[in-house]
């Protein structure tokens, strides 16, 4: 007797059965145990969820996301700073070009007259809070020093010659090191370059050859 | 795999097995909420890890997540103690009850949704899996995670068990 004999059998209550249960619990199972039937609205809410989660995209891809977020920002930042600092860098130029006009305009050129640098560095002593190198540079004599204020610090100007130019050099002490760079303003030559915590700007209306000449004297010696 | 044919070839596959799934989880779960519940959450889980699916049987494969999610669900409720079921010690309690002398009827049959239910678990999945779902024994141990002898010495026990449950709601 198979299970399809049995379940025609138990529908028609007959007694032959009994005696077929007794050897076959597997079809009492099969004919009588309880097939639960899903709830009618299950089927939808499992479609509506496959169907968020197929839209929502992968941890992978939220990491990715997060990533190119923040690569976005960190890169905005950086320009934003990088603007910010081209752009102060730009007003000391303009700065350090009217404090050299300023100084050919006027009788105010020199503070010390001197050519000897062991006058010059001297008479800066109380009147600044570091002592500028004052230096004797081969072809560009020492024509003195003058007290300047620059980006908001009192600063060091030397006055150097060379045949009828005027070289501005400026030297104020700044914690953050400026890139060293060259531009040329209204016709002037400009030289900017940092070191040993100070910061340096030489300007003349010498060409730039030359001025580079004088900033390279004035590193080595 | 593009997202839109995933999904497609899901539902062409996995979802015509919801009855089959529900029964599983209903008959572990012994409650229709949490049924409904685990039930979703082996869909989805079913769905993510469909690349895995060889296209054979969805049935049997989406069943063997359905089985997992459901253990792994009583187990951390609590409900399903991990150490095995000790089986020697119950068999000879088994053999003490002449269960073949037992006369089966119409009211004994009344009683059978319960004593299904009130087998242990490990009887009870190879039995809806083998008799309601049909499945052979080689699924039926795929998806238990235990070998094909394991799936049929369960089974007799199971049904063995099955009919003295049975004789004593008879008497």
């Amino acid at each position: 007797m198979n299970c399809e004999t049995a379940r025609l059998l138990m529908e028609n209550n007959d007694p032959a059965l009994a005696q077929h249960l007794l050897s076959c619990p597997s079809c009492v199972i099969r004919t009588r145990a309880r097939y639960y039937e899903p709830p009618p609205d299950l089927e939808g809410r499992i479609r509506q969820s496959l169907r968020r989660e197929n839209s929502t995209p992968a941890p992978w891809r939220w990491l990715a996301i997060a990533a190119a977020v923040l690569l976005a920002a960190s890169l905005a930042w950086n320009i934003a700073l990088l603007r910010s600092r081209t752009i102060a860098t730009q007003l000391v130029a303009a700065n350090v070009l009217s404090a050299h006009l300023r100084s050919l305009a006027g009788t105010h050129l020199l503070d010390v007259p001197s050519s000897d640098q062991h006058t010059v560095k001297p008479w800066f002593n109380g009147k600044l809070d570091f002592s500028p190198a004052v230096k004797d540079l081969e072809g560009f004599p020492l024509l003195g020093g003058r007290l300047e204020y620059l980006d908001g610090h009192p600063a060091a100007a030397l006055v150097y010659g060379r045949r009828q130019h005027i070289i501005n050099l400026f030297i104020w002490p700044s914690a953050t090191p400026i890139a060293e760079a060259s531009e040329t303003r209204k016709g002037y030559n400009l030289q900017s370059w940092s070191g040993n915590g100070m910061v340096f700007w030489a300007v003349s209306d010498l060409n730039q050859a030359e001025l580079r000449q004088f900033v390279s004297l004035y590193e080595r010696n | 795999m593009d997202p839109i044919r995933k999904l497609a070839l899901f539902e062409q596959n996995v979802m015509p097995h919801l009855p089959a799934a529900y029964n599983l989880a209903r008959w572990l779960t012994r409650n229709d909420h949490d049924a409904e519940d685990l039930v979703q959450e082996a869909y989805l889980r079913a769905f993510r890890s469909f690349e895995t699916f060889q296209g054979v049987d969805g049935r049997a494969w989406l069943l063997a997540v359905v089985r997992n999610t459901c253990l792994t669900w009583l187990r951390k409720k609590g409900l399903h103690p991990t150490e095995e079921f000790d089986e020697r010690a119950h068999s000879a309690a088994e053999q003490s009850t002449d269960a073949e002398s037992l006369l089966l009827n119409q009211a004994a049959l009344g009683s059978l949704n319960d004593c299904l239910e009130a087998l242990p678990l490990e009887f009870r999945e190879v039995i809806v899996l083998r008799e309601l779902e049909e499945l052979s024994y080689k699924e039926i141990s795929d998806i238990a995670r235990v070998p094909v002898g394991t799936v049929m010495s369960r089974l007799a026990r199971g049904r063995k068990r099955l009919q003295q449950c049975l004789a004593g709601a008879l008497r």
